[in-house]
């Protein structure tokens, strides 16, 4: 039951950030299954492991796998699926409390949620690295063949 | 290899200015840099006798040279803002893949580069809606409760309807953020002070995440990550200090509460 709500908030957030990322119509509703797909990842590796950094990055690689399959069967740039669909796992929530910590003077607190918030958007954007990698040398391997 | 019509310098040149209005409409999208540096270059390689192109982009601007015939020719394009309009980068990404397959005049190719630098985004009451709904269900992931769930939906329809005149006074990115997440504040706090919304913290996390330079710090890691290191500084930078815009708007708002 909370796979399904998890499922369905991601998948409304992700439809809602590709519209406002202008997002061709076409693609908009892959886009919110690529976020959703991704974020349930997220979930599920986060309820296994309780690890702060191997969740994003588990996610975002799904996100970028799949976007780029999706580019590849469509004909279109991977970023279009991509970018709203790691917004979902992007820290938002991480960059609000490190600044909050400041106002309040905490400023180990603050240290220690900002380091954190930058490791989530490092293992996020290695995913994405590491799909696109694997995207292109596959590529390039069945055009010597 | 597809001939030019007329191959004189003229040409050429208005060849160097498709390229790189092709590479401004891309970049002005958001797109990444190493995108923007293979498509400026596969247009300038796939006319006859051009030699030596070469492109360097950064988030702030575009360099590219070429050689024809023994000399050597360079064009610069400055970039000002950016703001994320995938639609744009598809449609640049499928006429330069058609133009350096087809024989396409290169009036033709600038005029269409012209047409799609004018498609319009989608109207602003549907971006407002639609804003609405990103933000709301993202604070019912961050586990806000329904009355969060209606506070965020109404502050993030106001703000990115605000937002869109906001931008249009061309100040800089920093106000407009500072301005948007103070306006953010305010009202996520008396909606919360009247009974819509539960918790303080949800509703603005949730309202501010249409904001958060979520995009810009992954692009700027990323970019960094496969070697483009000043586009990296550079979009790191626009990242950081729209992050301190947000900072600063809220906290104000949350320190005089």
């Amino acid at each position: 039951m909370d796979i399904i709500k998890q499922f369905l908030f991601s998948f409304m957030s992700t439809v809602g950030f590709a519209v406002l990322f202008n997002c061709p119509k076409n693609s908009v509703l892959y886009a919110g299954a690529v976020g959703s797909i991704g974020w349930l990842f997220y979930y599920i590796t986060y309820a296994v492991t309780k690890n702060n950094v191997a969740a994003p990055f588990i996610g975002a690689l799904t996100v970028g796998i799949l976007g780029e399959i999706l580019a590849r069967k469509n004909k279109k740039p991977a970023t279009i699926y991509i970018t709203a669909g790691i917004i979902p796992l992007v820290p938002g929530a991480g960059a609000y409390y490190t600044m909050l910590h400041l106002i309040e003077n905490e400023f180990s607190l603050a240290a220690s949620k900002g380091v954190e918030t930058f490791f989530i958007a490092a293992a996020i954007s290695t995913g994405i690295i590491i799909s696109s990698i694997f995207s292109k040398s596959i590529k390039r391997v069945r055009q010597k063949e | 290899m597809i001939y030019l019509k007329d191959s004189d310098k003229e040409e050429v040149k208005k060849l160097l200015v498709l390229a790189s209005l092709a590479g401004r409409v891309m970049l002005k999208a958001g797109a990444e840099t190493y995108r923007v540096e293979d498509t400026v270059i596969r247009i300038c390689q796939s006319r006859k006798d051009i030699q030596h192109v070469d492109a360097f982009v950064v988030p702030t601007g575009i360099f590219i040279s070429l050689e024809y015939k023994g000399e050597l020719i360079s064009y610069i394009k400055r970039i000002k803002t950016i703001s994320i309009d995938l639609n744009k980068i598809t449609l640049v990404n499928e006429f330069s893949r058609n133009f350096v397959s087809s024989n396409m005049s290169i009036d033709e190719g600038i005029n269409e580069i012209k047409r799609i630098s004018k498609i319009k985004t989608y109207p602003i009451l549907i971006k407002s809606f639609f804003g609405a709904i990103a933000s709301g269900f993202s604070c019912l992931l961050f586990k806000g409760t329904f009355f969060d769930f209606v506070a965020t939906l109404l502050v993030s329809f106001t703000v990115t309807y605000l937002l869109n005149y906001i931008s249009k006074l061309k100040s800089s990115f920093f106000i407009d953020k500072f301005i948007a997440s103070v306006f953010i504040s305010i009202m996520s706090l008396l909606l919360v002070k009247i009974g819509i919304g539960n918790n303080l913290d949800k509703v603005i996390i949730g309202s501010i995440m249409s904001l958060v330079p979520g995009v810009a710090i992954t692009n700027a890691i990323r970019d960094t990550m496969s070697g483009d290191f000043l586009s990296g500084l550079s979009r790191g930078m626009e990242a950081i200090f729209t992050a301190l815009a947000i900072a600063f708007g809220v906290g104000i708002v949350l320190f005089f509460s």
